[in-house]
């Protein structure tokens, strides 16, 4: 009777095993693309040979037409050929994104002239770099770098013991308090704090006067600690982000290993919790660290009133602000900056290689959660003290600014809609907005894009290449913002007339996809090699081509990580100014431009209304973000 | 037609070698397990049936189709074997339902949709999980799981269905019961299997047949009881339990019948009569293996029971194990292994004696 079963279905489809007994060319090649490519290096002859070995097999007269026409499709989806043409395209791609801007620098720091102008090669702008006044800029970069980091990662490591380790109350909801700062464009928070810190008139200095009855200022942001302190308020949460799954994944057994054999709690917490999230720790103070030497805001708001040279505010400076523009001296200065880099990448591989602990397995751990009876109100009240300082004060301030005729005077009958009514009214307002969501969107999307074929590539594959693939897409994460917008600004200029990228909305379009790009490939793929070699291959057996394999199940798998990763880029790009700065040019202002304009031309309160107007953009899309990773956790 | 066939099949990675010269034959309904140690190439030779793999050597056949073969460079990829297969971790797709799940091979087929409601929900009858059909994946236990994966792999009903440790990360009591439900499913449908473990008594309790495989290389075919009462060499002899391998010289041989012949055999303090599956010459030397369960106890008096093996020895260890004792004998300096009856009665000295139908000669 069960027999039956099978037999009627054989009667019933009798097509299907005539079909599937059409071996073609196309198939072998997006069988498993691994192994092909492995027998491609070791067997060349036999791999052609296989080709016209399957021609001879194929027997077009039998094929019905529709057969045949898909057939000729998957041609189309795996040949070799169209493989290898995709890699190219890809590789073409990302040459233009990282080696481009690259070879520009390398280009505009040896010859005299920007490119296209006559000039001679020299390594003058090198010997300029060399002097005195540049090695207390670079002990300013990194020595900033370090103050801010190390503070801030005690600050990070207490809050994510708090929020993952304690039974302090409403932990889900501080825990996206508490992270919300990293998501504000750091651009809001300078003017923010630029108003709140400010000497003369600032919000703190009138409430410690009003307070005290003195006229002493004892907070001036303008100075070291402003710059680190605003520094800060981002490199806290990033920490925190990167950090507390190392918390919240340990194994709870090795901690209490540690308490049976007698440690107190607190020697537990020094022995052991610390030591398995070490290599957590220390690669989050390390990229940290790096963002510290590439960020540009903080420096250029608060250090640059006071004379303090950071490398990237001197590269904008030599450019913006001297005339003629010092292009040479600039892109030399631009390789000091990424040699930087480099120098700490190599020693961080050098430090973390072998020290990576799986105590983040993966499983489903549930930690021990410490009781802190009434201390938990402390904890409680610490986490909410930084989320007050760090987005209530700033944004209270734009929100106070934003209704007052003049910054600094606060007085009922000073309060006004004008600035709404003129933000609202300005063309260029709008222009910068529009500007900002189209790019946002498209660059978001286009970069999730980009960096899920290349992260598929070199994660699932072993195709040939994708080492180049991946390295030039990890490259301009070596490059601060402010480089890559000089390597794009001549890159672009150079190209001929048929290209118009330079001056328009393109060229940071695409400064925003190369910048994005390091970001996406690393979500994508961890969300990749987190999806077992089985689930694609199950589908394969199971009768489904590479492409429906890839749509069914690889992207419907992918794409929580794929939204998380686009958020992020979009904030990424709302957020960023140092190369938008140096790209944009009228009608292709994006908001934080359009700020920083404002903002040099004296006008705080309309940078207040448009300051609050992102922020709410920021809070919709955070919320939006964690919906999605809500979603993500009740299916997996 | 929906039989195997594998010819002198290979799989080498650069200059390692992790599957050579396989041959192997499955017959239609046949249910055949390929049982070896982790990295003996078991997994490797399925991969290559399935087309997730593409041999270096040889030719693969199923039903009267070449599908892979390496002097003409064919190779069918795994889309277009239909070949049904469950994984190790069953590669259950967590983002669809259970429904979804096992309708997938008749989608990417295109079947039409009622044809493909009523297929899902026979094949999930037949794995009685009939009523989750609309249940999110991952909201399933292992075992369901599992049922779900051998679902999506019969309801197209492939030529072949391919087996990958399938019981491997189910725990003890279940495994025993899917496999025993698994195995009448596969007898009632009559569905051609290759299925691997390394587990040798799931192996034993399922198969047809055994490949047993060793460093790429089929070291021996048969049935289960062919492979663990008659192994051809040392190492299947040892792969199953712990057997006790007594060094002998022959002194005898005499033809049973076909393949089989009687061998008289001297060791030190001892000499008997088995059985071997070659004729040996006089004075070769031979071990002769003994299952620790096929040695049974015997009073001293009642030496000379015809050409049985008669050994002599004290005990030195003993260990209960409810249905059965442990005991291990030390015979002239070598300790021997004996499961005997629990409730026995155990002197500190004993004389055992080995049947010569259980004792089994293989070449040293």
């Amino acid at each position: 009777m069960e027999r039956s079963w099978q037999e009627k279905a054989e009667c019933a489809n009798p097509a299907r095993s005539f079909a599937s007994a059409k071996p073609t060319g196309a198939e072998k090649f997006c069988a498993r693309p691994s192994l092909i490519e492995l027998a491609e290096n070791l067997y060349p002859q036999q791999v052609n040979m296989a080709i016209s070995a399957d021609e001879r097999v194929e027997d077009p007269g039998r094929v019905p037409f529709a057969a045949g026409l898909r057939a000729r499709l998957r041609v189309l989806e795996g040949t070799a050929a169209s493989r290898t043409a995709g890699v190219a395209l890809l590789v073409v791609i990302l040459a233009f994104l990282s080696i481009y801007p690259l070879s520009m620098l390398l280009y505009g720091s040896l010859h005299s002239t920007p490119p296209g102008m006559a000039g001679v090669f020299n390594l003058d702008g090198y010997q300029a770099v060399l002097t005195r006044q540049n090695l207390v800029m670079l002990l300013n970069t990194v020595g900033i770098s370090l103050a801010k980091t190390f503070p801030s990662l005690v600050i990070a490591v207490l809050l994510a013991w708090i929020l993952a380790r304690t039974d302090t109350p409403f932990r889900g909801a501080l825990e996206v308090l508490v992270t919300l700062p990293f998501f504000i464009p750091p651009i809001l928070t300078a003017m923010a704090w630029g108003m709140l810190g400010n000497p003369q008139v600032g919000l703190l200095n009138q409430l410690y006067q009003w307070a005290t009855g003195s006229s002493n200022s004892p907070i001036n942001v303008y100075s070291y600690g402003g710059v680190i302190w605003h520094m800060m308020q981002y490199s806290i949460p990033f920490m925190f982000l990167l950090i507390v799954d190392a918390f919240r994944a340990m194994d709870p057994s090795l901690e209490e290993a540690a308490r049976m054999c007698g440690a107190s709690r607190w020697r537990t917490f020094r022995t052991v919790t610390l030591l398995l999230i070490l290599p957590a720790l220390s690669s989050a103070a390390i990229l940290s660290f790096i963002r510290g030497i590439e960020n540009f805001e903080s420096p250029l708001f608060f250090g640059s009133p006071a004379g303090i040279r950071v490398i990237t505010t001197d590269i904008y400076d030599s450019i913006n602000q001297r005339s003629p523009p010092q292009y040479q001296y600039a892109t030399a200065v631009s390789f000091v900056i990424m040699a930087l880099l480099l120098l700490i990448v190599l020693l961080q591989w050098k430090l973390l290689r072998g020290r990576n602990f799986t105590t983040v397995s993966g499983k489903g751990y549930s930690p021990t959660v410490m009781k802190l009876g009434k201390w938990r109100w402390a904890t409680f009240a610490f986490c909410v003290l930084f989320f007050a300082v760090t987005v209530v004060l700033p944004v209270g301030q734009l929100l106070i600014g934003s209704f007052f005729k003049f910054f600094g005077f606060y007085q009922w009958d000073m309060l006004t809609l004008e600035h709404y009514r003129a933000v609202f009214g300005s063309s260029e307002f709008w222009r910068g907005f529009g500007n900002t969501m189209l790019l946002g969107l498209a660059g978001a999307s286009l970069t999730m894009v980009l960096g899920g074929v290349v992260a598929y590539i070199s994660v699932r594959t072993k195709w040939r290449g994708r080492m180049l693939i991946d390295v030039m897409a990890w490259l301009p994460w070596m490059m601060p913002g402010i480089v890559l917008g000089v390597g794009f600004l001549w890159g672009f200029a150079l190209l001929p007339h048929a290209i118009p990228i330079y001056g328009t909305i393109w060229a940071l379009l695409l400064a925003y996809i190369s910048l994005g790009t390091p970001l996406s490939v690393q979500v994508m793929s961890s969300a990749y090699s987190q999806l077992s070699y089985d689930i694609e291959e199950c589908s394969r057996v199971h009768g489904a081509s590479w492409l429906q394999t890839m749509r069914h199940i690889m992207i419907a798998l992918a794409w929580p990580s794929f939204a998380v990763g686009w958020v992020l880029v979009f904030f990424g790009i709302m957020r960023e100014l140092s190369a938008s700065v140096l790209l944009y040019s009228v009608g292709s202002e994006v908001l934080s431009v359009v700020l920083l304009k404002l903002w040099t031309n004296g006008n705080a309160e309309q940078v207040s209304v448009i300051g609050l107007m992102m922020i709410v953009l920021v809070v919709l899309f955070r919320w939006v973000q964690l919906k999605v990773i809500k979603a993500r956790i009740s299916t997996l | 037609m929906s039989n195997v066939v594998l010819e002198k099949v290979s799989r080498n990675f650069g200059k390692f070698s992790a599957v050579s010269g396989v041959d192997l034959r499955v017959n239609e309904g046949e249910f055949v397990t390929l049982l070896g140690p982790s990295g003996c190439g078991k997994t490797t030779t399925l991969r290559m049936v399935a087309g997730l793999e593409q041999n270096t050597g040889g030719r693969i056949s199923i039903g009267d189709r070449v599908v892979s073969d390496a002097e003409r460079g064919l190779f069918v990829p795994a889309e277009r074997r239909a070949l049904g297969m469950v994984f190790q971790s069953y590669a259950i797709w967590p983002h669809m339902t259970v429904f979804d799940n096992v309708a997938y091979p008749l989608r990417v087929r295109r079947t039409p949709r009622p044809d493909i409601r009523a297929r899902v929900l026979e094949a999930l009858r037949l794995v009685e999980m009939g009523d989750y059909a609309d249940r999110p994946a991952p909201a399933l236990s292992g075992g369901q799981q599992q049922r779900v994966a051998i679902a999506r792999a019969l309801v197209f009903e492939p030529a072949l269905l391919l087996l990958d440790e399938p019981l491997s990360n189910l725990d003890a009591r279940l495994r025993a019961q899917m496999g025993a439900e698994f195995r009448a499913l596969q007898k009632r449908l009559q569905i051609t299997s290759l299925y691997v473990t390394h587990d040798q008594e799931e192996a034993m309790a399922l198969s047809d047949r055994i490949v047993v495989m060793q460093a790429g290389r089929v070291l021996q075919i048969g049935t289960p009881e062919e492979i663990y009462q008659r192994p051809l060499s040392q190492a299947v002899a040892t792969f199953f339990g712990s057997p006790n391998l007594l060094p002998a010289t022959v002194v005898a041989c005499a033809r049973l019948g076909e393949s089989q012949f009687e061998l008289s055999v001297r060791g030190s303090g001892w000499a008997g009569v088995c059985r071997a599956r070659e004729a040996a010459v006089k004075d070769a030397t031979v071990l002769v293996m003994v299952r620790p369960e096929n040695i049974r106890l015997v009073d001293r008096a009642s030496r000379d029971t015809g050409g049985s093996i008669i050994l002599s020895g004290r005990v030195i260890d003993s260990s209960f194990h409810g249905a059965r004792r442990s005991v291990t004998i030390d015979v002239g300096g070598s300790l021997m292994k004996a499961d005997l009856p629990a409730m026995a009665p155990l002197s500190e000295l004993v004389t055992l004696n080995i049947d010569e139908r259980t004792a089994w000669a293989l070449a040293s």
